[in-house]
């Protein structure tokens, strides 16, 4: 039998994923040179997959990786059939709502318009939140440099993940409401969470440096 | 290929058809399950995929869920049945009320479930499931256990694992480490949502001694053999009866040979609500979701006026073609077949003949310009001409393989 595949994403949750790859004991630098592999096999026979980090659910769930770390706003906005292993505790962020600093227009939009425009890439994640708390909300989806929209009357403001606010406060934004905290996650395929429980759990015990 | 002329000739989001090929590895794969199924003395009902909403509603406390429902000429609300279980249920406990049990059920069928949006899955599932109504105990679960693992390794399943876990175990141990209502419910919806992470932070919040609280963080995730019992017993006593019932199955099932492809999973969480004891799943390495699932719903006959202890699976057929063609070898492994020049017209008499030796004929007109053209779309390697009272084979590019006297030299040559 192969050694077990990992799903890692390229993106914001990189840097830290390799880090803590090779705090784990993983020879990962074939990954990190600057053309650099898809894929690689390591010499202990486990398989790194990169993929874009809101790809990781889609090839864990399939089993085309066993194992995956992908972020909780992924997590969140996919809803995806995996397991659930572990917080890794890096890539530490927040999800907000956030809108123009010298002037909140929610409240007037909602009492005047009947509902509240929001720009966002999480639309899920958007609207399960609005719908919570009780309130109308028509969704833009965009898929980039979200905190433009509110600045030219796109939208009235944005959900987005948040890691230090420098973006924020760069375009006059603030956080006016926090809805979830988000940090790196270990997820499991349905599947190899049984066929291969006690690699999977050793390989979670590596990563979260659990005894 | 022709240019696709748009929503004209699309189908439903999450619906397909099946061409011959696969429909013909299915068929054989049905029948290989039929054979396990009859061997264990179950027998075979069906019910109608149309049924009124409200009578499987008020089977299920929190109702069916997703579901294509639709309204019969009086306005009654109807409904695609959306599983199996509950259906079958319904007819063990109206139809069959008076045999005396245990009732040993199975079911070839189509249960269907609109996709969630943007979620490439099917809205049909075909499945085949077994029910055991009117058994309860270790001795009926492993039965169960034991006709799932002989049906997916009678239909060529070489390598598998069924997880085994049971609702009250976990039950047990919450009610034996106090854990309050409230908190049980979030647990159980963490556990629905294959949270673990949302399990431990729950679990850590609570005030539980050292050795309690570990056991409860970890335990979703306990997966193993029986060892995993002791473990349990030792921090959470209250458990015991269920530890002891589980361990009798573990044991039961390593007496009927496949102990080695059954695990213990404490965690194992059914999409259902309606299970009350054992739940399970099959699982192939090859493919990433199960084979198949089920578990014991002693409550659910009781909805239908009938209340026997149940339990049940549903293999899904999709899964496990999948996994059969992952996994390799023949596939439908065809018997053999030819296309007959003249067997439209000139030729009847032999095409019939050839039929009645088990050979599958497909006949052309004796004029047919393209004979091979049909050998090539249907998957037959052989074309048989007849010419001055000899049957001449052939391969698809035209070379003569032999020439026979009578049919059943064909025949011989065929295979």
């Amino acid at each position: 039998v192969a050694g077990l595949r990992v799903c890692v994403p390229r993106g914001a949750l990189f840097e830290g994923s390799l880090e803590r790859l090779r705090a784990a004991g993983f020879d990962v630098s074939p990954l990190e040179d600057v053309g650099r592999k898809l894929i690689f096999r390591s010499p202990d026979d486990t398989l790194f997959i990169t993929t874009r980090p809101t790809d990781v659910p889609t090839y864990v769930q399939a089993g085309a990786a066993d194992v995956g770390i992908v972020g909780k706003d992924v997590l969140r906005e996919r809803d995806p059939d995996v397991y659930e292993m572990a917080d890794l505790r890096f890539g530490e962020c927040r999800m907000v709502y956030a809108t123009g600093a010298d002037h909140d227009p929610t409240r007037d939009a909602l009492d005047r318009l009947g509902s509240v425009r929001v720009a966002t890439k999480y639309t899920r994640v958007a609207r399960d939140y609005f719908e919570r708390t009780g309130r109308q909300v028509e969704l833009v989806k965009v898929n980039g440099s979200v905190e433009l929209a509110p600045l030219v009357d796109l939208a009235d403001g944005i959900v987005d993940l948040v890691a230090t606010g420098t973006t924020l406060r760069e375009n006059g934004l603030v956080a006016r409401e926090e809805i979830f905290e988000s940090s790196a996650r270990l997820i499991a395929n349905r599947v190899s969470h049984k066929v291969r429980a006690a690699e999977i759990d050793a390989l979670a015990a590596r990563l979260t440096g659990a005894p | 290929v022709t240019e696709p002329r748009g929503i004209a000739r699309r189908l439903p989001e999450g619906a397909r058809d099946s061409l011959p090929t696969e429909a013909e590895e299915l068929r054989q794969i049905e029948s290989a399950l039929r054979r396990e199924l009859d061997a264990y003395g179950y027998r075979e009902v069906a019910t109608p995929v149309l049924e009124y909403a409200d009578v499987l509603e008020g089977a299920i406390d929190q109702g069916l869920g997703d579901a294509f429902r639709l309204f019969d000429a009086s306005g009654r609300v109807m409904v695609l049945r959306p599983d199996i279980t509950v259906p079958v249920s319904r007819l063990v406990a109206t139809r069959l009320a008076e045999h005396p049990g245990p009732v040993r059920a199975f079911y070839f069928g189509r249960a269907f479930r609109p996709p969630p949006p943007g979620a490439p899955q099917a809205a049909e599932v075909r499945q085949a499931g077994a029910e055991l109504v009117g058994a309860s105990g270790p001795a009926a679960d492993a039965e169960l256990i034991a006709l799932l693992h002989r049906s997916l390794t009678g239909a060529g399943i070489g390598d598998l694992t069924i997880a085994v876990g049971d609702i009250a175990l976990t039950e047990a141990v919450l009610d034996g480490l106090g854990v309050p209502r409230e908190t049980r419910v979030l647990l159980g919806r963490a556990l629905a949502a294959r949270n673990l992470v949302e399990w431990q932070r729950i679990a850590a919040g609570l005030p539980l001694p050292a050795a309690a609280g570990d056991l409860l963080g970890r335990l979703p995730a306990l997966r193993g053999g029986p060892e995993i019992l002791e473990r349990v017993c030792a921090v959470a006593p209250a458990a015991e009866s269920v530890c002891d019932t589980t361990g009798e199955l573990l044991d039961l099932l390593g007496r009927a040979g496949i102990g080695a492809d059954v695990m213990l999973d404490v965690g194992i969480a059914r999409d259902w609500p309606y299970y009350s004891g054992l739940v399970l799943e099959a699982h192939s390495p090859l493919v990433g979701a199960p084979l198949a699932a089920g578990g014991r719903y002693d409550l659910l006959a009781e909805r239908f006026g009938a209340p026997r202890p149940s339990v049940g699976f549903a293999i899904d057929l999709d899964v496990l073609h999948r996994a059969l063609a992952l996994q390799g070898g023949n596939g439908a492994g065809s018997a053999p077949g030819v296309v007959l020049v003249g067997g439209l017209d000139a030729h009847l008499e032999l095409a019939g003949r050839l039929r009645g030796l088990g050979v599958r004929v497909a006949g052309v007109a004796a004029d047919h310009p393209d004979p091979s053209a049909l050998a090539r779309a249907d998957g037959w390697a052989r074309v048989l001409v007849v010419r001055d009272d000899r049957l001449i084979v052939s391969d698809l590019d035209g070379t003569r393989l032999a020439d026979c006297a009578s049919a059943e030299e064909v025949v011989r040559w065929l295979a």
